[in-house]
């Protein structure tokens, strides 16, 4: 009661009509009021003495005043508005940068996966030429030796090589001899194995042979009475050293 | 006159976002408070302004009004007299808040035709009068309306409350006749 009162005295409700009050001031004011209603009835009166004389002092505004108003709020809700499409644009855009990453990041993939195809195709190719390349060889030798007109006949080593071994295949019927010299001991850099043919006590030259090819082409001799390998400086020799003679066998 | 229950339907059109209930209060109230407005900053093309920025913020804060805690005029009021007492502070950064001082030299000018006070008001003791003009149309709180009427803040605040006594009494007259000339006219 003794708040109520000093409310009335103290003017405090004609200031809490102006919004002259502290917050606190409001908000004690408020609080009473609900609970209050002679209090509240004292309020209304304020409120419409205050409204009363307002109107009795109503001075027209100029008419722009409310066109000026729409427009502004015509404004505002244009703007507001605009948001909507402008958004979806926005997504839209985000979107399609989405999307053309994700293309460009398959693109890449299926371009890299076609260029190891093609790495990959090319290195079949390679490797299926050589193995075309090495089946003819193959075969081709395989034809030269495995022939109803070839004599193979097997060079055993002597004492100056005593596990050497090679094999020769003579053709007197195409004039071809070819020999295998896999059996025959490695040889240091600076000598060579030489093959020789011996016609009428006079050795005749039917070239080098190295020790790291499978089968090497030789000279055929005719009227050849053996086939005699010896060792000889590297590059050949043109008479052979008798005495580094290392295999023989007559044919 | 009004009806509270138009108010109230204009209201709830209002915070659902309708315009047209905002100009629909607007050809109410804007009368009323631009004379508030235009008495206290006395400059017709900034009273339009601040007449146009009070809506606004109608428009914008209708949320926050709360008819149980008064009238729309009320609140409405209390907006154009703080967009009104800014406006003055905004001017000029020198001025602190509260300090009226500017505002105080101009009020001390004559006030033009247009601006003097009408109707019940006219009829209130001098003193009374200048009591009421001074909160109500001025823009000044009590502790600064006192010391501008140069009498105890007590004093102040009982010639406020004789002269809304005064008003309501004179009212409640005219009232009476203006039903009786309604009644008449009906």
């Amino acid at each position: 009661m003794m708040e109520k009162d000093k409310i009335l005295k103290e003017g405090l409700l004609e200031q809490y009509i102006l919004g002259s009050l502290s917050k606190e001031d409001t908000a004690t004011i408020e609080s009473i009021l609900q609970n209050d209603i002679e209090l509240k009835q004292q309020l209304d009166l304020l409120e419409a003495d205050l409204e009363r004389i307002s109107f009795e002092n109503a001075i027209e505004p100029p008419l722009n005043v409310k066109l000026a108003l729409q427009s502004e709020l015509e404004e505002s809700q244009v703007k507001k508005t605009n948001w909507v499409p402008l958004f979806a644009a926005a997504s839209l855009a985000v979107l399609f940068l989405l999307g053309s990453l994700w293309m460009y990041t398959q693109w890449q993939n299926a371009e890299q996966n076609l260029e190891s195809l093609q790495d990959r195709t090319v290195n079949l190719q390679q490797r299926l030429e050589n193995l075309e390349q090495n089946y003819q060889l193959t075969s081709n030798r395989l034809e030269t030796i495995n022939n109803p007109n070839v004599v193979p006949l097997v060079l055993y080593g002597n004492h100056i090589a005593p596990n050497a071994k090679a094999v020769a295949y003579v053709n007197h019927k195409n004039k071809l001899v070819l020999i295998n010299p896999q059996g025959l001991p490695k040889l240091p850099r600076d000598k060579t194995y030489q093959m020789w043919s011996d016609v009428e006590g006079e050795m005749v030259n039917m070239g080098v042979v190295p020790t790291d090819e499978k089968l090497v082409v030789l000279k055929y001799i005719d009227h050849a009475e053996s086939l005699n390998i010896t060792i000889e400086p590297a590059g050949g020799n043109d008479h052979p050293t008798v005495e580094q003679l290392v295999s023989y066998v007559i044919l | 006159m009004k009806t509270p229950q138009v108010d109230s339907e204009l209201i709830a059109r209002l915070s659902n976002g309708d315009k047209s209930a905002l100009y629909g209060l607007y050809d109410k109230y804007s009368a009323a408070l631009y004379g508030v407005i235009i008495r206290m900053c006395r400059d017709g093309a900034q009273a339009e302004d601040l007449l146009q920025e009070t809506f606004v913020k109608i428009w914008r804060n209708i949320d926050r009004y709360d008819p149980d805690k008064g009238k729309f005029y009320t609140w409405a009021y209390r907006i154009a007299r703080n967009t009104t007492l800014n406006s003055f502070k905004g001017k000029d950064n020198l001025i602190q808040s509260g300090d009226l001082s500017v505002y105080k030299d101009k009020a001390t000018e004559p006030e033009p035709n247009y601006l003097q006070l009408k109707g019940s008001l006219k009829k209130l003791e001098p003193h009374h009068q200048e009591a009421i003009a001074l909160i109500y149309f001025k823009g000044y709180t009590h502790q600064e309306a006192h010391e501008k009427m140069g009498v105890p803040l007590g004093t102040f605040k009982s010639y406020v409350r004789q002269a809304l006594k005064q008003l309501r009494k004179s009212y409640t007259n005219e009232l009476v006749w203006l039903w009786f000339i309604f009644e008449m006219i009906a």
